[in-house]
């Protein structure tokens, strides 16, 4: 019984994991595709739309502890709503009509990696 | 009887004539020769995923002759210089510029059967070229549309190069396709990595931008 009970946990766990680095691997395509466009693919601002007409910096998520004082909202908040919506540029535009919010949710976690 | 026959084939001949595509004989053939490995032209969007819109080499043209305007499609074709300042999908690769060159006769011939190619969605003369304060005020700061798509004349070009560059839009695309874009723009490309405007800017907002890009040398 202890053997099918270890068997099963072993299976459910290696399940998720599965689960989870795929989710993982979506957030990655959905960040390059939307967001690293300003952003980079490396999430320090330098994306290949940050000319030097660009009218701000996009914000570099590999900067712990400007990122430290971001909260989860906000970081959603302006991913649906736009830069606006917290009194930031609105050269970042609002995608909220665009992505889901597993998306969004998934942005996030994504983006909080940046600075670990 | 065999009056009636000749008469049913005709009619039923004529009925098939008017249902095709007006384009000259040959540019579909050609089309299918030289364009189809980077260029789908059997509408409506496929593209369900983002993996669906990176494994495109090129544009979705099934509404082509909704979009381009044909005198420039057809000089485009014989001289295709850069429209987007990256590879198509690439965010680190520049626009070699590497498009294949037509022959006049084989351009104007794929320009009749792209400007065949027609969305509903677009509606006809709904978009005047036009600028204005408030077009001015979305493009260059409530939306900044410049932020991904460069702008302005030749010799002072500003913007972003992620999207397809805006300069003479004017003698490229048609601006009641600009607009339905603009208002619908999931019809058109379903996957892309512009945001869907329509629901931060009202429908006369969307049109004036239209109008005034439309104005693009």
């Amino acid at each position: 019984m202890s053997r099918f009970v270890i068997t099963t946990t072993m299976a459910l766990g290696l399940a998720l994991g599965a689960a989870g680095s795929a989710q993982a691997a979506d957030a990655k395509q959905v960040f390059d595709f939307y967001c690293a466009q300003c952003h980079g693919v490396n999430g320090d601002g330098k994306g290949v739309n940050v000319t030097k007409d660009f009218a701000t910096d996009p914000r570099n998520f590999t900067n712990g502890a400007d990122m430290a004082k971001r909260s989860d909202e906000d970081i959603k908040g302006v991913i649906k709503d736009g830069g606006p919506s917290i009194s930031k540029s609105p050269l970042m535009p609002p995608w909220g009509a665009t992505l889901t919010a597993a998306e969004v949710d998934g942005l996030l976690a994504y983006i909080r990696k940046f600075a670990k | 009887m065999r009056f009636l026959a000749v008469t049913v084939s005709l009619g039923a001949a004529l009925l098939v004539m008017a249902a095709a595509p007006s384009y000259a004989a040959g540019g579909d053939a050609i089309f299918k020769k030289s364009c189809t490995g980077c260029h789908y032209t059997d509408g409506p969007a496929k593209e369900k995923t983002i993996a669906d819109q990176l494994a495109k080499k090129g544009p979705e043209l099934w509404y082509a002759g909704s979009k381009f305007k044909k005198d420039w499609l057809v000089a485009w074709l014989q001289n295709p210089k850069p429209i987007r300042p990256m590879k198509y999908n690439s965010l680190t690769d520049s626009n070699k510029g590497d498009h294949p060159k037509q022959s006049a006769g084989d351009a104007a011939a794929t320009a009749d059967f792209l400007m065949g190619l027609t969305s509903p969605e677009v509606k006809a003369g709904v978009i005047t070229p036009k600028s204005s304060p408030q077009a001015k005020a979305i493009f260059g700061k409530k939306m900044p549309c410049g932020g991904c798509h460069e702008y302005g004349k030749k010799g002072d070009v500003r913007g972003g190069k992620s999207g397809p560059s805006l300069v003479g839009a004017s003698k490229r695309l048609n601006p009641d396709w600009v607009n339905a874009y603009l208002a619908n723009i999931k019809v058109f490309k379903p996957v892309r990595d512009m945001p869907d405007f329509s629901s931060a800017l009202g429908q006369k907002e969307l049109e004036s931008v239209a109008a005034y890009i439309a104005t693009f040398e």
